[in-house]
C-alpha cells in the first residue's frame, strides 16, 4: 500500500473536525444546564424519538408498574363482583351482578329458555328482598326486570314447538312465588300476563294428552274455562294444585 | 445568576463541539459521547456557579472534566480503552486500495478507530493539538509536562498512528 505521509496524516485529522453533535441535542443540552435543571439524569442524554417514546412507555408502563396496577385492577375487580350479589335492580352494582349471572350461565352451557328462568327466580328473589326491606325506591326497578325478563321468556317459550315440562313447572312454581310476593301484583301486567298464558297453555295441552281421572278433568275443565276467560293466574294456581 | 447563565453559555457554545469531538473519539458510540459530555458541562456549571470556584481557565477546566469522565466511563464498564483489533471490524483489509482510499480521503471512521488504538498518553495531545489546534505551551500547561515532552510525544504519536493506519 501507498505510504501514508505526515502531511497527508496530519490532513486526515483535520478532517475529524467534522465531527460534530448533534444540533438539536447540543441546544437542548445548553438549555437544560442554564436552567439549572437538578436532576443530572435529566439531562445526561436526550433520546432519539424512538427511544424516547420507549423510555416514555416504560417508565409509564414498566412492568412492575403493570404488575401492581394489574393485581389493583384484579382486586377491583374481584371485590366488585363479589359485592355485586348483594345488589339488587336500582343499584350501581346491579348491572355486575346481571353479567356474573350471564356469564355463568354461559359457562354451565344452560340453553337459553332455562338461561332465562334462572334469571326470573333471580329477579323475583330480588323483589321479594325489595319488598322485604321496604326498598321503595328499588321497587320499580325490580318489576321492570321481572317484565324484561318475562317478555324475554315468553318469546323462547313461543318459539319453541315443544317445551320440556319439567321447565314448564319451574316456571309456574315461580310465578306461583311471584304472585305470593306482598304489595306487588304483577298478575295483570301485561308481560307477566302473557307469560302466564304461556305456562297455562303448555300445561293444559300437557293434560289433554294424559289419561285423567275424574277429579283431574274437572280440574282442567275449570282451567280452560279460567283460561277462555283470561284468568291465567287463576288458571294456574289451580292448576299447581291440582 | 442571568450574568453566570450568560457567561456560561458563552463557553458552552465555544466548547460543545470540541469536548464532544474528544469525547465521541474516546468512546464507542454517538450516545456515550453524548451521555458523557452532557456530564461534562453539567459538572462545569455547578462548578462555575459555585463562588468558591476557582478555576481559571474553563477550556482546560472542561478538557478535564472530560478525561476523567472517559476514564471513569470505561472503568465502568470494566473494560480498557484501548480498542483491540476484533474491535474493529470496519477497518478494511490490509493493502486494499479502499484502504488507502479510506486513510487518504480522511475516513473518519477509521481514523477514529486509530486514535482509540493508540497509546492513551498521545491520545489527547494528537486531538488538542492537530484537531483542535491548541498550542503546545497550552497542551503543556493541561497535561503539567513540558513543552519538549509534549513535542517528542505528539511526534511518536504521529508516527504509532501512522503505523496503526497502515497495518490495519
Amino acid at each position: 500500500m501507498a505510504k501514508i505521509t505526515q502531511e497527508q496524516l496530519i490532513e486526515s485529522l483535520k478532517q475529524l473536525k467534522d465531527i460534530k453533535p448533534r444540533q438539536e441535542w447540543a441546544s437542548l443540552l445548553r438549555s437544560q444546564i442554564l436552567a439549572d435543571k437538578k436532576v443530572e439524569e435529566a439531562i445526561v442524554r436526550q433520546p432519539t424519538k424512538l427511544a424516547g417514546i420507549m423510555n416514555t412507555f416504560s417508565s409509564v408502563f414498566s412492568p412492575r408498574k403493570l404488575a401492581y396496577s394489574f393485581a389493583a385492577f384484579l382486586f377491583l375487580v374481584v371485590g366488585l363482583f363479589s359485592f355485586s350479589r348483594y345488589a339488587v335492580p336500582g343499584d350501581v352494582l346491579f348491572p355486575a351482578k346481571k353479567a356474573v349471572e350471564q356469564s355463568q350461565a354461559t359457562l354451565t352451557g344452560q340453553t337459553a329458555i332455562n338461561q332465562d328462568v334462572e334469571t326470573l327466580n333471580s329477579r323475583i328473589n330480588d323483589l321479594i328482598q325489595v319488598a322485604s326491606e321496604g326498598k321503595t325506591n328499588n321497587l320499580p326497578s325490580a318489576i321492570d326486570e321481572i317484565k324484561t325478563n318475562a317478555s324475554a321468556l315468553t318469546k323462547n317459550l313461543k318459539s319453541n314447538a315443544t317445551n320440556d315440562p319439567q321447565t314448564i313447572r319451574s316456571i309456574a312454581s315461580s310465578l306461583k312465588i311471584l304472585a305470593d310476593v306482598p304489595g306487588t301484583d304483577l298478575s295483570e301486567n301485561q308481560d307477566v300476563k302473557d307469560l302466564y298464558q304461556t305456562v297455562v297453555e303448555s300445561q293444559i295441552a300437557d293434560l289433554q294428552k294424559e289419561t285423567l281421572t275424574d277429579d283431574q278433568k274437572n280440574t282442567l275443565a275449570q282451567a280452560e274455562d279460567l283460561y277462555s276467560q283470561g284468568k291465567y293466574a287463576d288458571a294456574l294456581v289451580l292448576l299447581m294444585g291440582k | 445568576m442571568d450574568r453566570l447563565n450568560e457567561q456560561f453559555g458563552q463557553i458552552y457554545d465555544q466548547y460543545i463541539d470540541k469536548i464532544y469531538r474528544f469525547v465521541y473519539l474516546k468512546v464507542s458510540s454517538q450516545e456515550t459521547a453524548e451521555d458523557i459530555t452532557s456530564k461534562v458541562f453539567l459538572r462545569g456549571w455547578e462548578a462555575f456557579k459555585d463562588p468558591k470556584s476557582k478555576v481559571k481557565n474553563q477550556g482546560a477546566f472542561l478538557y478535564q472534566i472530560a478525561r476523567n469522565a472517559v476514564v471513569d466511563h470505561y472503568r465502568e464498564k470494566g473494560r480498557t480503552k484501548t480498542v483491540s483489533v476484533d474491535d474493529s471490524p470496519e477497518i478494511a483489509d490490509p493493502g486494499t486500495n479502499s484502504q488507502d482510499m479510506a486513510i487518504l480521503s480522511a475516513d473518519i471512521s477509521v481514523i477514529k478507530k486509530g486514535i482509540q488504538r493508540l497509546g492513551k498518553e498521545y491520545q489527547d495531545i494528537i486531538i488538542w493539538h492537530y484537531l483542535e489546534d491548541m498550542p503546545i505551551e497550552n497542551i503543556a500547561k493541561l497535561v503539567g509536562r513540558p513543552a519538549g515532552t509534549i513535542r517528542v510525544m505528539l511526534h511518536r504519536g504521529l508516527n504509532d498512528l501512522r503505523d496503526i493506519l497502515q497495518e490495519a
